[in-house]
């Protein structure tokens, strides 16, 4: 009798797990963000580069309220006109001061030339949140600022845009399977006389993220990101502009290790570029960065500090 | 006479009425770019002034030498 019910379980569960693994259509899980659909790849192939020296003290007075104060001293690039790059020297004294709250963010960044950059992130209600970006300077007609409705729903988002200079925009994404999102944009801009129209999808399992996106502005981005362990992450962009018959692909790679954090990428436009960050001890970090941009032959390196608390 | 006295009144009526909506429509631009021009002017200096004064009174409440002090 024991050997006969010994023998019925184990023929009772694979039916059972096979009922578990049929998805439940409408128990869907939320989908990422529209504008963080790339997050993964952006994440390991665009690390923030910087030329000169770093320094960034965090100093945190509340678990909600923090200061920073960091201080730069390198080369600035000026847009020019020519193939040569032209770099000034500059040095700059940036003050930021953020407040962190389950129900409101507030970030505000204000640079010794009077440039503020300023964030914020409120959420009435569990589903509807409004969040405000904005770059404002002393010269006229220089500033920039943003307004974003965000809804989220059981399975999908939409958010609407409002911007200056007559901005606006909205998007939609949509969790199509446990694995896939689907999702579109449209933006109006009204003082550069341009519209237009995109689609994005996302294809992510545990182990790898995959997404493509088309606009019809004429670009085209195709990501995707590998992890191979938990420390090692691969990741690849193809992007290609159908109108400017443009075309970029990159390779990179993502270790992230118990005491460092190391990114490399190399380009099809002949850039290599990699970016360290060390914790030395706790609170103390320290950044390395190198971009070799070889076909126009612009090398860059810089090393920082961060003293965070 | 009288006919075309009334035509041309109920004309300039109603360019009259056009041009008013032209001019409140005018109106409205003239107030909307006052407001994001001082809204601007707000925000550049009042920002982080408003941040800190936020922080500094949610618990627990750091005291003021704190903003000041390296360490």
């Amino acid at each position: 009798m024991a050997a006969t019910t010994v023998k019925a379980e184990p023929l009772g569960q694979p039916p059972e797990e096979k009922v578990a693994e049929r998805v439940d259509y409408l128990n869907l899980p939320c989908p990422i963000p529209y504008e963080e659909i790339h997050r993964e790849a952006l994440m390991s192939l665009k690390p923030d580069v910087f030329e000169g020296f770093r320094f960034e003290f965090n100093k945190g007075l509340n678990p909600q309220f923090g200061l920073s104060h960091s201080v730069y001293m390198g080369l600035a690039e000026i847009p020019s006109q020519s193939s040569e790059t032209i770099k000034i020297p500059t040095a700059q004294y940036e003050f930021g001061a953020n407040f962190m709250d389950p129900k409101l963010l507030l970030l505000g960044r204000v640079l010794t030339d009077g440039r503020l950059n300023a964030r914020a992130k409120w959420d009435f209600t569990d589903n509807f949140s409004l969040k405000a970006n904005a770059l404002l300077t002393n010269e006229p007609h220089m500033s920039h600022g943003m307004f974003n409705f965000d809804y989220k729903g059981t399975d999908y988002r939409a958010q609407f845009q409002l911007g200056n200079g007559a901005l606006f925009g909205a998007n939609y994404i949509q969790s199509v399977s446990p694995h896939l999102s689907l999702g579109g944009e449209v933006f109006w801009a009204g003082q550069h006389r341009k519209s237009g129209i995109g689609y994005a999808a996302r294809y992510n399992t545990n182990k790898m993220v995959a997404t493509g996106q088309v606009a019809s502005t004429g670009m085209v981005a195709l990501s995707y990101v590998q992890k191979v362990s938990e420390k090692v992450s691969l990741a690849s962009d193809f992007m290609y502009n159908y109108m400017s018959r443009d075309v970029t692909a990159s390779v990179g790679y993502d270790y992230i290790l118990r005491q460092a954090r190391l990114r490399g990428k190399i380009d099809s436009n002949g850039c290599v570029s990699a970016f360290l960050e060390e914790r030395l001890n706790m609170g103390l970090n320290f950044n390395l960065s190198a971009e070799l941009d070889h076909s126009k032959k612009d090398y860059k390196f810089g090393f920082g500090l961060t003293v965070g608390q | 006479m009288a006919s075309r006295a009334g035509s041309s009144s109920r004309g300039r009526t109603g360019k009259g009425a056009l041009a008013e909506e032209a001019s409140t429509m005018k109106k409205v631009k003239e107030w909307s770019n006052w407001t994001l021009k001082k809204a601007k002017v707000v925000v550049h200096y009042g920002f982080i002034p408003m941040v800190i004064i936020i922080g500094m009174n949610s618990d627990p409440k750091p005291q003021l030498y704190q903003l000041l002090t390296p360490v």
